[in-house]
């Protein structure tokens, strides 16, 4: 594992999906600190845990609000938003601020692969090469770091 | 034709019979013919007809001596082209000769088109004596014109009426497409999220690997859907980009120090029918490499390749490991009654070959279109082919 353990808040409201995501970051020395279903939870869960990583999904309980969700997220300081998703086509061109898109269905290793790139990012070395199975935002609209 | 100076007696009676001159004679033609002639004398106030023949007097409906010593301009009514009437006034104007379509009215009222050549007549010294005018009735072909042009106008309308149900059915049923895609994908990862859940909670380390391997062979099929409908063909499934992920999957979980792995395949599209049963085969024979064929710290090379060959597609997964394993009750055999299903299910054939050492599965699997219905999928399970 490259880098320190991240803090990652999960905007998803399929209730597996989250569940099943929570372990695998567990697991990959990372850090979930909530799960978020809508977009309201999801801002406000973000504002009062400033995590270090969202995972956010297109689709959300309150629709397809995961978009102005990234927007907003993406605006704070420290954070880096990765979407995932089965709707990439919903996603903006500028990627709403969002670093890149992990399409659905996502393999495990995708996501570890995804958390130890951040990782990496975080720790302020040198990004290595963008891992598999993530598209990046085109270089201007990348946020987070 | 200069002299022609008859009309005065304009009624349409028989000709004098006293000395043909030649005057007489063109006047006598003139008033034969079935075209409808008129002339006019511009030197008269108000340029008035001066001579009618039957014809144009059967065209209009009026006697001849209603119409001479009048302008013309009575033949003009309500739906008549202004525009079409100041041509006219032009050419007189200007001396010229024209010709135009005119929207004329019969005596009754009845509208007519009539399609009008005038002609300028000059004396010796060049002055324009009369005016010579030819008629014709083209009522018909105008009216046949616009039928034509009212059926024109009603085609293309229809036409684009029927673009536009076409193009919104096409967009319903991309937007439906992207729908059931979206929902197809959702699903597999709530589904394979749900069986490595179960596989995190079980404290059967067997379990566990059942479990896995199950995840495994749903992460297939989840690649499979992440790639279906990324062509521009929906209806086709690109084999290497699917090779590729899988790979990269696959290599994730062995040791690369120890097997080494490679992966031809050529771009390939299939038919997308078949790319959920061929994505699994190749799994299973992967994965049945990967296990078996390298016990303990056993070394060796796994190598996949995929080619088309005319109209059918050669897959081979091959290894230099043990070879086959003598007992059949292989708590994997599992995998192998898959590959023996999945390959009937594509109407393939499968040998497997023991090359001690090392493994060679070959799979032939027809592409022709319709080959790969799912028609036949698993009605016998557990007789896998002999292997």
């Amino acid at each position: 594992m490259s880098g320190p353990a991240l803090r990652v808040l999960i905007v998803e409201d399929e209730a597996f999906i989250a569940l099943e995501l929570e372990c695998l970051i567990e697991e990959a020395g990372h850090v979930p600190v909530g799960v978020a279903a809508r977009s309201d939870e999801a801002i406000a869960l973000a504002r009062d845990l400033a995590p270090d990583v969202a995972l956010v999904d297109v689709h959300l309980a309150d629709g397809p609000t995961g978009v102005a969700v990234a927007q907003d997220l993406s605006g704070r300081p420290g954070l880096t938003v990765l979407f995932t998703t089965a709707n990439a086509k919903r996603v903006p061109l500028d990627f709403a601020g969002a670093a890149g898109i992990i399409s659905k269905p996502y393999s495990e290793r995708v996501i570890r692969a995804a958390l130890a790139y951040l990782a990496g990012c975080h720790h302020g070395g040198a990004p290595t090469d963008a891992p598999d199975g993530v598209v990046l935002a085109p270089l201007a609209d990348r946020g987070g770091d | 034709m200069i002299g022609l100076d008859a009309p005065r007696q304009a009624e349409a009676g028989p000709a004098q019979a006293t000395g043909l001159s030649n005057e007489t004679r063109f006047a006598d033609a003139f008033r034969a013919s079935e075209t409808p002639m008129i002339m006019t004398d511009p030197g008269r106030p108000d340029n008035p007809i001066v001579f009618a023949n039957p014809a144009f007097c059967r065209v209009t409906g009026y006697e001849a001596h209603e119409v001479i010593g009048r302008n013309c301009r009575f033949l003009q009514g309500p739906d008549t082209d202004p525009a079409a009437i100041a041509r006219v006034r032009e050419a007189v104007a200007h001396g010229e000769p024209i010709q135009v379509d005119l929207l004329n009215y019969r005596k009754d009222g009845r509208p007519f088109w009539n399609a009008m050549s005038l002609t300028p007549v000059r004396d010796e010294r060049g002055t324009v004596s009369s005016y010579f005018a030819l008629l014709s009735d083209v009522t018909g072909t105008r009216q046949a014109e616009r039928a034509l042009m009212r059926e024109k106008e009603f085609l293309a309308q229809d036409v684009e009426a029927r673009n536009r149900a076409l193009q919104s059915a096409l967009d319903q049923q991309t937007a439906l497409l992207h729908e059931v895609d979206h929902r197809v994908k959702n699903n597999l990862q709530v589904i394979s999220s749900l069986v490595l859940l179960k596989a995190r909670r079980a404290q059967d380390a067997a379990c566990r690997v059942v479990l896995r391997s199950m995840a495994d062979r749903i992460g297939a099929l989840a690649t499979v859907h992440r790639l279906l409908y990324t062509l521009d063909d929906v209806s086709r499934f690109d084999l290497r980009d699917f090779a590729d992920d899988f790979a990269i999957e696959l290599g994730a979980g062995i040791d690369p120090e120890r097997i080494s792995l490679t992966v031809e395949v050529e771009a390939l599209a299939v038919p997308a029918s078949m790319a959920a049963p061929l994505a699994l085969l190749m799994h299973e024979l992967a994965v049945n490499a990967v296990r078996h064929a390298f016990p303990g710290d056993r070394r060796g090379r796994i190598a996949i390749t995929a080619r088309r060959e005319g109209d059918r597609l050669v897959l081979e997964v091959w290894d230099d490991g043990i070879g086959l394993p003598d007992a059949p009750a292989n708590p994997e055999a599992f995998g192998r009654d898959l590959v023996g299903m999945l390959v009937r299910q594509l109407r393939g054939s499968l040998v497997v070959e023991d090359l001690a050492p090392g493994t060679r599965a070959h799979v032939v699997l027809p592409l022709g279109s319709g080959s790969s219905g799912s028609g036949s999928s698993g009605s016998g399970p557990g007789s896998g082919p002999g292997r």
